[in-house]
């Protein structure tokens, strides 16, 4: 009797394509198995073009609704770059904050609404308030704090307005750092650690697959970084700087693809939690490390479904690093900031920061009059799609003889540990009356 | 936090896309006239929505909708009076779905008052920060609408 598995997951979007998974195998022999994906929406690149580098903040902000102040801030830096614009270590200090917010925002929520309802067996987080009320309602909590955090320093939830080339757009006080520290310190350190345990307590239930992988991130020597440095990967000790990033991102071409794939040692390389943990997990603080350990992750794990849990790690890292920060502006006192004056001149320039899940690298040329006359945009999702094919490779053999639908949910839960960038500039309703 | 809150999502620079935050700013742009009342540009961040509508008396959310309509075409209603067609929210946190999330808010119980939903059927959606034709022509009725939502009293 032939036994075959015939999976096909679709991820059908009324504009900008799909994100599907296949699967075809008769007698434990794969046919074929595919991530199929389509390009990334590169028509921001072209809708810079023209716009006055005042504006570029603006309109890269919308590429994304998750990854907003990710990617205003690699515009802006990129703006900076090349107009040789400063901003005051201050204002560093405060983007470090925003994009730290950023950074609970998108890991919680995808630990919590789509990690967690799949170690507990669950088809969304809807059905778990009714089972798993405390812990979905800590993961609510944590993301309304979260966005709160973003509403303060980034001037509102959605695509920030405070973030401007130079610094930002409006001063903070001290009694502001002071509220919000004692507010992470007293609610959201508990509530991190309440979630870490809820990760514990399921994680025997990930997947234990490993697969050798290249990891890329950028590596700072002074901290664990999700916003300056040269990039880098488990593969080298070369540090790449950022302006060189196209020599490192090696976009190719993949025949089941219509999205661009890319290589820099292997045939793929990863980039998230994962891959910033696996190069940089000695420089993270303590309270980050310890949940770690706890956590049983540890450097140079290749287990993609592990990025969940690196997730978490990362939302600790990210607010004890902002609680030393604010400690820091506390010390020093902060000072009231003007924008910068820019002289505008032709120039290129890149802006380079992590997003939650992966590098991302933004190349802008302007003229004379600060006009842009060229961007390149490379997202971390692009960087992804050759190395969830090549886990995929690697996965199914393995598992081709469980249930059908056990390789499916191993496929998509593969697939969701990446958290693909797929359709994230549009949101519209598509519904039936009923 | 006001009572009431009006919400609009999309992508300004994906044309009729975008149909919600020009109908949520053109309000915001005249607030004054809306005692009482909380304007926001939620742009395409869908997740964010649950707290933004929690505990509040009314939300009123205006988003681009695919209901099988001509296109221009503007309903009022509300989410026990339709299912998602939308696909893929299970691979990914992009491109969220409005329906879930206010299922979710529902099953939390801090579900607004009332909830309700203008779906505005676009004709194009694709790169271009303008509204299509057809659309731009209908922007003050949709405006109209939205506002007599937040002054007259009208139920779920």
């Amino acid at each position: 009797m032939s036994n075959t598995v015939d999976i096909n997951v679709h991820h059908v979007t009324r504009v900008e394509g799909h994100g599907n998974i296949v699967l075809r195998a008769r007698d434990g022999k794969i046919e074929k198995v595919e991530w199929q994906v389509p390009e990334a929406p590169r028509f921001f690149e072209a809708m810079v073009r023209g716009r006055p580098w005042s504006d570029i903040q603006t309109i890269v902000s919308r590429i994304c609704g998750i990854c907003s102040i990710t990617h205003s801030f690699a515009g802006t830096k990129a703006v900076e770059d090349a107009l040789g614009i400063e901003v005051s270590k201050q204002a560093d200090k405060l983007r470090h904050m925003t994009h730290y917010a950023e950074y609970m925002q998108s890991h919680i929520l995808h630990v919590g609404y789509l990690a967690v309802p799949d170690l507990l067996g669950a088809k969304s987080v809807v059905p778990l308030v009714a089972t798993h009320g405390d812990a979905v309602k800590t993961v609510i909590r944590l993301h309304r704090a979260a966005n709160e955090w973003s509403d303060w320093l980034a001037g509102r939830t959605t695509h920030p307005v405070t973030i401007k080339p130079g610094g930002f757009s409006r001063n903070f006080s001290d009694s502001e750092v002071r509220e919000w520290k004692a507010r992470l310190e007293k609610e959201v350190v508990p509530d991190l650690k309440a979630i870490a345990g809820v990760v514990l307590s399921l994680a025997d239930k990930l997947p234990a697959f490993e697969r050798p992988t290249e990891y890329m991130a950028l590596t700072h020597p002074d901290y664990y970084t999700y916003y300056h440095g040269k990039i880098t990967s488990t593969d080298t000790d070369e540090e790449v700087d950022i302006h060189e990033f196209e020599r490192v991102v090696n976009e190719y071409v993949s025949p089941q693809s219509t999205a661009k794939w890319t290589k820099w040692h292997r045939d793929s390389y990863a980039v998230g939690a994962l891959a910033r943990f696996n190069n940089n997990a000695d420089q993270l603080l303590p309270l980050a490390a310890e949940t770690a350990g706890k956590l049983g992750l540890k450097k140079g794990c290749g287990n993609p479904y592990m990025n969940n849990v690196a997730q978490v790690v990362e939302c600790v890292q990210a607010v004890e690093h902002a609680l030393q920060l604010m400690d820091e502006l506390l010390t020093a006192g902060l000072k009231e900031e003007t924008l910068p004056d820019v002289k505008v001149r032709a120039g290129e320039g890149v802006g380079c920061v992590e997003a939650p899940r992966g590098i991302l690298f933004h190349r802008y040329v302007f003229d004379k009059k600060g006009r842009c006359e060229r961007a390149n945009i490379c997202i971390p999702t692009n960087q992804n799609h050759a190395n969830i094919q090549k886990d995929f490779e690697a996965l199914v053999p393995g598992i081709i003889d469980r249930p059908q639908d056990e390789i499916r949910l191993m496929m998509e839960m593969l697939v969701r540990a990446y958290d693909p960038c797929i359709s994230c500039s549009t949101h519209y309703l598509d519904v039936e009356f009923v | 936090m006001n009572d009431i809150v009006v919400i609009g999502l999309g992508s300004p620079l994906m044309s009729d896309e975008g149909v919600g935050i020009r109908v949520v700013r053109a309000l915001a742009a005249r607030s004054e006239a809306f005692p009482g009342v909380d304007f926001e540009d939620m742009g395409t961040g869908g997740g964010r929505v649950l707290h933004a509508i929690a505990n509040r008396g009314k939300a009123v959310i205006v988003d681009c909708a695919f209901m099988g309509e001509s296109p221009g075409s503007i309903r009022r209603f509300l989410r026990e009076e339709v299912l998602s067609r939308k696909e893929g929210g299970g691979l990914s946190l992009h491109g969220g779905d409005l329906i879930a999330t206010l299922e979710l808010s529902a099953a939390l119980g801090e579900s607004p008052g009332v909830t309700v939903i203008y779906g505005i059927q676009p004709e194009s959606v694709s790169q271009g920060e303008e509204l299509s034709e057809t659309l731009m022509g209908k922007l003050g009725e949709y405006v109209d609408a939205v506002a007599s939502e937040l002054t007259e009293v009208r139920g779920g």
